[in-house]
């Protein structure tokens, strides 16, 4: 992990702080793309995933953006109320699971923190000259993050104020857009299963990339335990019923490494080369992919074969 | 086994003994969590718990997770979640009988430690439950705590322990096995104390 330190912390809304992070000498950082995101490792040891807001062109500092959760399960709460500019932070270099594929025309669709992957995808696609607009859904008025930035976008910008506007007719704005538009949408749970649950009703219709906070609920089979053989390491693991598939690989010693622990984050990827897994993370799209996510996937036959 | 039978002191003598604390060492304990203790907790991952049951039963007991594992909903609000262990759940049956808590929270590396004293309850609020979970585990119930007295202990006991000492954990080789203690208490055989030992290695591998 970069050992990093925070080098500045703005307070964008009444609940969103901006943070940058920086390395303590100075050097460069890894690129990235729009999408991307880093997984951030507080002095607590908590281990959070953020999308990067910042300028790609910005080598010297990752900006994320947080959002202040009343019921914090510590990560939020620690950075809103004890974080500092000077405090050290350790970050995976950026992995992007929301890139930006080509596309004639792109809309944009933001809801509250979801901001953060879109606003880095708008400039973007704006210094490309692209074919782009972009729906920014807020609450209140004092939710808009990084208003000036949004503002220096221009016209293709809009923002949606519930609290003055109404709710945002989703359905409506889905089945106006050209089929090859591409739409990319980041924000809570409700709004981008509603997005999902728009596209899967209309094949045909525009293709939605969402980028989820929180796992998609899924239906799965009941546990069962399985075997697991390591290809590379040579070790076969058993999996109890009760523990996840990632923690009996490295109780084992093979070399995987776990973030999010609730399969949105994709950082612990290892590939199938035989057996039939059971996908229960939110980022595989296809049942049949041999991408296996262990923090919480499983298997349907037996044993599975991976490399690892 | 032999009974000792020391003469016990008062209060008076006590006093006379000790005289009376300075005024600054009274003054520093508040009821509530300022801005600098909440920095303490924040950072704090591990704690003592002391509870006692309606008779003066007395209990303490540990408790340990990421830094910051209490959590203080407000200044004078704390939550501790109850994780995996041995159910015998010492602390939570005397706070549903007596109601009372002192804890006693260390921050590795700090030899000043941060005293809570207050009132307690255990709930299974679902919001407060799914705050705690980690590590995949949402806890079952969870301790909150009303406080009545928070203060930083001095830290000469941690420096004259040498708690922090780093060449201290030599110590840890000296002392029987958990297995070995176990069998020993238990009156097993020796040998079980090896059986327990290597479980335990596996069973320590499920914190949550």
């Amino acid at each position: 992990m970069l050992p990093l330190v925070v080098s500045e912390v703005t307070r964008e809304t009444p609940s969103i702080v901006s943070v940058r992070l920086a390395s303590p000498d100075g050097e460069p950082l890894p690129l990235w793309q729009p999408g991307a995101h880093i997984d951030v490792q507080l002095i607590t040891r908590h281990e959070r995933q953020y999308s990067l807001c910042g300028d790609p062109a910005d080598a010297h500092g990752y900006r994320i953006a947080v959002l202040r959760e009343e019921f914090s399960r510590g990560g939020s709460h620690y950075i809103h109320s004890f974080l500092r500019v000077g405090s050290r932070v350790w970050v995976r270099p950026p992995r992007n699971l929301f890139t930006l594929a080509d596309a004639p025309a792109y809309r944009l669709l933001a809801a509250g923190i979801g901001i953060t992957p879109i606003l880095a995808m708008a400039r973007h696609l704006a210094a490309e000259g692209a074919d782009w607009q972009m729906t920014h859904l807020v609450r209140r008025r004092e939710d808009i993050a990084f208003a000036s930035e949004l503002a220096a976008l221009g016209d293709r910008v809009t923002t949606h104020i519930g609290a003055e506007a109404g709710r945002l007719d989703l359905a409506a704005l889905y089945a106006g857009l050209e089929p090859a538009t591409a739409v990319y949408a980041c924000g809570p749970q409700r709004f981008v299963d509603a997005l999902d649950d728009l596209a899967a009703a209309l094949p045909g219709g525009a293709a939605v990339h969402v980028e989820r906070f929180e796992p998609k609920p899924r239906e799965h089979r009941p546990n069962e335990v399985f075997t697991v053989t390591c290809a590379r390491s040579d070790v076969v693991v058993e999996v109890p019923a009760q523990r996840p598939m990632l923690e009996a690989l490295q109780g084992a010693g093979v070399p995987v490494e776990g973030s999010c622990l609730r399969g949105i984050c994709g950082s612990c990827a290892v590939t199938v080369l035989e057996g039939i897994p059971e996908h229960r993370d939110s980022l595989t799209g296809d049942d049949a992919s041999m991408t296996i996510y262990p923090c919480v996937s499983r298997s349907i036959s037996p044993g599975l074969v991976i490399d690892a | 086994m032999e009974t000792f039978d020391f003469p016990s002191v008062d209060l008076a003598y006590l006093r006379s003994t000790l005289g009376e604390p300075e005024a600054p060492t009274t003054q520093k304990i508040i009821d509530h969590l300022d801005e600098n203790c909440l920095a303490f907790l924040a950072h704090s991952p591990f704690c003592c718990l002391s509870t006692a049951d309606s008779a003066g039963n007395c209990d303490c007991s540990p408790r340990g997770d990421y830094p910051g594992f209490v959590r203080a909903l407000d200044p004078r609000t704390l939550v501790i979640p109850d994780r995996l262990g041995n159910k015998i759940a010492d602390s939570m049956t005397n706070i549903l009988d007596n109601g009372r808590i002192g804890m006693l929270c260390f921050v590795p590396g700090m030899t000043e430690t941060l005293r809570v004293n207050g009132t307690a309850t255990v709930t299974n609020d679902p919001s407060l439950m799914a705050m705690l979970e980690q590590d995949h585990s949402v806890p079952d119930l969870a301790i909150v705590v009303r406080t009545e007295q928070v203060y930083l202990h001095c830290g000469r006991a941690l420096l004259r322990a040498g708690l922090w000492d780093p060449e201290m954990q030599d110590l840890a080789a000296e002392v029987p096995s958990s297995g070995q203690i176990w069998a020993s208490t238990s009156g097993w055989d020796p040998t079980v104390g090896d059986v327990i030992d290597d479980a335990m290695a596996g069973a320590y591998r499920s914190l949550y």
